[in-house]
């Protein structure tokens, strides 16, 4: 099967991980003259959330590029038919989406909700040209005694090493230098 | 000694074992609630691995963070002793970084992250070779 390029991005809270996913999205589509799309996970709950979605949605308005966004939650692979082979996609984020399975859509079965993810992004490989996945860095604090936090950094963590495995580009981001974990960032 | 670090469930254990496929023994804080002991009948590739959980299990707030630290240090120093004993032993060590969150509320827990911190330092300037796991890729911080 042929699959589309796949870049893994990450970083801590305000590391500037996204706005370098965003610049990288931006070079690639302009080179190869073609659509970015964008697949917002995030559900704009409260105010909160409602400023930080608007915040990026200011940053990408700023780009001087036109995205088209996709809110979508859960189940990215209903939207991959959407795609085509020249698509540029930017995923922020695999956290929210993971957020969303557990506890928007209550699969507490963790393979499952795994699975779940691998299945949405296989789906997009397989249709756009490159699709650029941001997360988060949260897996060096201190032991969570409950078992909900746990069983989430566990699948996060499981889920991490599914994607860098499978990326031709993996880049971790602090305070806004990327440093190339895989492959090699042109 | 070789020390592998790195986040909680970033395939730092399934990297050592593909580094160290055979003749290994494995002494896990998932089976082993406290700092496991040198065997002198050990002949083969010794890994241990949870260190964070063995330091929180010594962790007696009655004490001061020197004598936290030197215990913890005495357990690891027993084996760096049995590895030198004899030339076929090898130790792993793999401790899984907890520095990098928020500050913790409780006491105990910052002692955690200190005494773990500190104990990190010490075994990494002993070992022989130390790797940073992120997500099953290794980079080879000293050898």
């Amino acid at each position: 099967m042929d699959t589309g390029k796949l870049i893994f991005i990450t970083g801590g809270v305000r590391s500037g991980k996204s706005a370098f996913a965003e610049r990288l999205a931006v070079k690639h589509a302009r080179e190869a003259d073609t659509s970015l799309h964008y697949i917002a996970c995030g559900i704009p709950s409260d105010t909160e959330m409602q400023e930080r979605v608007k915040r990026h949605q200011r940053d990408r308005e700023k780009s001087g590029f036109t995205w088209r966004t996709w809110e979508q939650p859960v189940h990215l692979s209903h939207i991959a038919h959407q795609f085509t082979g020249q698509d540029v996609i930017l995923l922020d984020c695999v956290t929210t989406l993971l957020n969303n399975y557990l506890f928007q859509e209550e699969t507490t079965d963790t393979k499952i909700v795994a699975d779940l993810v691998q299945e949405d992004i296989t789906a997009l490989c397989s249709r756009a040209d490159e699709i650029i996945i941001v997360s988060n860095e949260v897996l060096q604090d201190i032991p969570y005694e409950d078992k909900l936090t746990l069983n989430y950094q566990k699948v996060l963590g499981h889920v991490h090493q599914k994607i860098v495995k499978r990326a031709n580009l993996a880049i971790l981001v602090e305070s806004g230098i990327p440093l190339v974990k895989k492959g090699r960032l042109e | 000694m070789h020390f592998v670090t790195g986040g909680a469930f970033n395939g730092k254990g399934k990297w050592v074992r593909q580094q160290y496929p055979e003749d290994t023994a494995w002494f896990s804080a998932t089976e082993y609630d406290t700092w496991p002991a040198p065997d002198e009948a050990l002949n083969s590739i010794v890994i241990l691995e949870g260190l964070e959980a063995w330091i929180q299990r010594e962790l007696d707030r009655s004490l001061s963070t020197n004598i936290l630290l030197d215990r913890n240090m005495n357990k690891a120093e027993a084996w760096l002793e049995w590895e030198q004993n004899k030339d076929n032993r090898k130790l792993v060590l793999i401790g899984t970084d907890i520095s990098k969150g928020i500050v913790p509320v409780e006491k105990e827990s910052r002692l955690q992250r200190d005494i773990t911190g500190w104990l990190y330092q010490r075994l990494a300037a002993h070992a022989e070779r130390v790797d940073l796991i992120w997500y099953g890729i290794s980079e080879t911080l000293k050898k």
